[in-house]
């Protein structure tokens, strides 16, 4: 919500800078930002009583002198005759008309009402709607304004379950369906009760005589309907979050004081129905209670100064919680007012001792395994657990994101598919990953199993030793024996057919109940950990890589070491990765041969020779500094 | 090609792979817990309304239920759980006061854009016994936020709302770029709550927190984009070795 600053602080004796109100809305819990003079406002869903200038200025009384100067009209006013039938009390308890003629409609508003329209830029409608919009903004009560003249019958207010059609006065047709509450006229629905008004009696900009309906509405009756049927409602807004049932008389007056400050005037009548009265919470004083909650030590005089500040009234031995505070209902409510307002920042910390916990081992079991699976270069992986249809027993999520994601998976294996395929797509050619994840199914109830899934394909590892080597069921089994020599995995092939790709290595997956592992592979004993600091990432490229291969041979077998710590170490923004992929010592011809892969990629564009060239130039300069190495078939 | 060993051979350099950094930090926030003395629980992910939301104050007719944007599954019969707090539901049934648990893990919301995912992954903890107090709140949430970001670390509490605590807190810390950050919400246990698992609640109070791990991990790693974490790509995988 939007509030204009200098719509506040009009009413502040102190005149606070626009900073010193911001601090104090923070204290008091309201987020919000500034654009201008403007506090784009963010209330929790329990503080609905501050969506209003004079809601805002009850909680700021408590740091401000607030002087809220609204004039009101004070005269008798005639009761109103009008047929009108509350056939759901439950839903509106309270509900109140106001009737009232002008001569004529003016064109030219002022003071607040013209201020409100300016400084928040906001589009004109009619002079009633207007007001009844400003109304809304400064006392925080939506009403609705009917043209008098097409309320020609008795009006009912009821809910509705069957469905029915019905145009709102934005145009907007909507067929509303389920349990609905509406005001109907002529057994046509004219308004559906606290969202929107219907088209058929709204005001124009020709509206002398106005009905001003205004109502105090359950929020069960109007939670989800503007979510429902997609429209967006500043009146649902507050209605769900509850208005103050006791203000009808006040807000009406002051309709009349609005309207009375741009036109003459004719006819005045209201009528109030209420079916029982509002409850009222009282709360016993217990200072103690309160430092108790929030372990300070303020006394009785100084909580009942804060209360009372914030529009709470002392009765005796009891707290009476005004009637525009539907959140407050226990001490540990109050204790949060009390607590607002020394500001939660001002509260002292005291040391809190939790008795120490024997069972510290968390995930030990599972840490194993991930910790086996990292000392094999296998990736862990996290994903989404949402996917069109897999089987037949996969869990139906009734209200997807869309039908791609209707169904939870039934196994982690495809998702890691996935991931290579992608992995692939981007040049990589040795991947190695892993998911353990909880799966559920639907099968005579709901089933849940913890589950490990790998998959792997391409080169074993990009080492000397392991870089012609191809991941295969075999290298795959070797290595889980090593884990746990006792069982048996099933490995499984993934056929490439169905695949859409090019690439031919075999695809080798295991999916297994986590529980298989049981206790047995506790004893492994681990080369991984956690990494010892949160590295900062880099920001990744998406650009193609490309790799160039030099391969060098050495007479002097004492400066292998040399070369490949200068090589190993060589620095270029756009070399991304560098190892030796080949290793041969010929005896015989007393020579080392060594080739190392320098993998290229840019953040910025896709590489070209006259990049890579004069890096590769560089690193060839660099290495003929050592002694006895050549490049074998290098062009000079 | 050899396989030769001797002293010229190059090192033989194995990769070795990389917890996945969300799972990392989930761990190394639940083991700073433990530290503290919390025990571990756990609970489904698919989960009733009663303990997602009615056990927890969060009435029907309130918007708080509404704002969590919940997936229904199986004919609205169950829902994927949009917070960790119905585990410690689960947890006060079953345990008497006084008790300090954690669970961590994966919670679902209906939504998908640049800074929300449909799943994500929180961590949770609350304590309760005798006379604990929002002071107490304070300093464990202190320890928490210094252990993870330093204690040169600007913070603040703020009101907040929450239907299961009253008092209710966000806490923010301060960028290097001079900007707040919302880090974690927490509060009082709401003592409705605590009778809702038949904890005496004019005898007990308690403490809980909540922990958005990818917040964390975004603010720990410089990760810019909360979709990063959730691609598989092995470049950004392969970083938080």
């Amino acid at each position: 919500m939007k509030i204009v600053y200098d719509h506040l602080v009009q009413y502040i004796l102190e005149n606070p800078s626009i900073e010193q109100v911001s601090n104090s809305l923070f204290q008091l819990g309201h987020e919000h930002e500034i654009d201008g003079n403007i506090f784009d406002m963010e209330f929790t869903p329990n503080r609905g009583d501050c969506l209003s200038i004079n809601g805002l200025l009850r909680d700021l009384a408590v740091f401000y002198t607030v002087d809220l100067n609204q004039e009101i009209y004070s005269k008798k006013i005639d009761e109103l005759s009008i047929d009108f039938e509350n056939l759901s009390e439950s839903m509106c308890p309270q509900i109140s008309f106001l009737k009232l003629e002008i001569d004529q409609v003016p064109q030219i508003y002022k003071n607040s009402l013209n201020n409100y329209f300016l400084d928040l830029g906001l589009n004109k409608n009619n002079f009633f709607t207007d007001v009844s919009n400003y109304l809304s903004y400064e006392m925080g009560q939506p009403t609705h304004c009917y043209d008098a003249s097409k309320i020609n019958n008795k009006l009912i207010f009821h809910e509705i379950k069957k469905n029915e059609d019905f145009e709102t006065l934005l145009d907007k047709k909507i067929t509303l369906t389920g349990k609905n509450s509406v005001f109907s006229l002529n057994d046509e629905i004219i308004n559906l009760a606290g969202i929107v008004g219907g088209k058929s009696t709204s005001c124009s900009s020709d509206t002398k005589i106005v009905i001003v309906e205004c109502a105090f509405f359950k929020p069960e009756s109007i939670i989800g309907k503007s979510v429902k049927y997609d429209i967006q409602s500043e009146a649902s807004h507050k209605f769900e979050r509850g208005v103050d049932p006791n203000c009808h008389d006040r807000v009406l007056r002051r309709f009349i004081e609005l309207v009375g400050q741009h036109a003459n005037i004719k006819n005045i009548s209201t009528i109030s129905y209420k079916s029982k009265n509002n409850p009222i919470t009282r709360i016993p004083i217990d200072v103690n209670k309160i430092n108790q909650i929030i372990g300070i030590n303020i006394s009785e005089n100084e909580y009942l100064n804060y209360i009372s500040k914030l529009g709470f009234f002392i009765e005796q031995d009891f707290i009476k919680v005004p009637s525009f505070r539907h959140d407050i209902k226990s001490h540990n409510d109050l204790a949060e007012e009390v607590a607002r307002v020394i500001g939660y920042d001002n509260i002292p910390k005291s040391e809190i001792s939790i008795p120490k916990n024997k069972n510290t081992n968390h995930n030990d079991f599972e840490n194993k395994l991930r910790y086996f699976l990292l000392d094999h270069g296998f990736y862990e992986v996290i994903n989404s657990p949402f996917v069109s249809l897999l089987s037949e027993e996969a869990v139906k999520v009734d209200n997807p994101l869309d039908s791609n994601r209707e169904f939870l998976r039934t196994n982690i294996t495809n998702s890691l598919v996935d991931n290579l395929l992608f992995n692939e797509r981007r040049q990589k050619d040795s991947i190695k990953l892993f998911e353990i994840s909880d799966l559920y199914v639907s099968k005579n109830g709901l089933d849940n199993k913890r589950r490990l899934a790998i998959v792997a394909s391409g080169r074993v590892d990009l080492n000397y030793q392991d870089f012609s080597k191809k991941i295969s069921e075999k290298y795959l089994k070797t290595l889980f024996q090593e884990l746990l020599p006792s069982k048996s995995f099933n490995f499984k092939v993934i056929s490439r057919k169905h695949l859409n790709t090019k690439i031919k290595n075999e695809i080798v997956s295991l999916e297994i109940d986590i529980d298989e592992f049981a206790d047995n592979i506790l004893d492994y004993k681990e080369i991984s950990g956690p990494p010892l600091s949160f590295i900062q990432f880099s920001p990744i490229s998406d650009l193609p890589s490309s790799f160039k291969d030099l391969s060098f041979a050495i007479k002097d077998y004492t400066k292998a070491k040399e070369l490949q710590d200068l090589l190993l170490n060589y620095k270029s923004n756009i070399i991304k990765n560098i190892f030796i992929f080949d290793y041969f010592k010929n005896e015989q011809k007393q020579e080392i041969k060594i080739g190392f892969r320098f993998i290229f990629q840019s953040k910025e564009s896709t590489l070209t020779s006259e990049e890579i060239d004069p890096i590769l130039q560089d690193i060839i300069k660099l290495s003929e500094t050592i002694e006895s190495v050549s490049i074998p078939g290098l062009l000079k | 090609m050899s396989e030769d060993k001797d002293i010229s051979s190059p090192e033989l350099i194995k990769d070795r792979g990389s917890l996945h950094p969300i799972n990392h930090m989930k761990d190394f926030i639940m083991n700073l817990l433990i530290s503290f003395g919390f025990e571990v629980i756990n609970g489904p992910e698919i989960e009733t309304e009663e303990f997602n939301f009615d056990m927890l104050n969060i009435k029907k007719s309130h918007p708080a239920r509404q704002m969590h944007d919940t997936f229904y599954v199986e004919n609205k019969s169950n829902l994927l759980r949009t917070h960790t707090s119905p585990v410690q539901i689960r947890g006060m049934l079953e345990k008497k006061p006084p008790l300090a648990f954690i669970s961590g893990g994966k919670v679902y919301r209906k939504d998908d854009d640049a800074t929300h995912l449909p799943m994500f992954h929180q961590v949770e903890g609350i304590y309760v016994d005798e006379n604990v107090n929002f002071a107490q709140l304070k300093d464990l949430i202190y320890k928490i936020i210094f252990s993870l970001f330093g204690e040169d670390v600007e913070l603040r509490f703020r009101p907040s709302y929450f239907p299961f605590t009253e008092p209710s807190a966000e806490v923010d810390i301060l960028s290097k770029e001079g900007k707040w950050l919302e880090i974690l919400g927490c509060g009082l246990v709401n003592p409705v709550v605590l009778e809702n698992c038949s904890i005496d609640s004019k005898k007990y109070s308690g403490l809980a927190f909540g922990i958005g791990v990818e917040r964390i991990a975004m603010l720990k790693h410089g990760v810019k984009d909360i979709r990063d974490f959730y691609k598989s790509n092995l470049d950004f995988l392969s970083q938080f070795k």
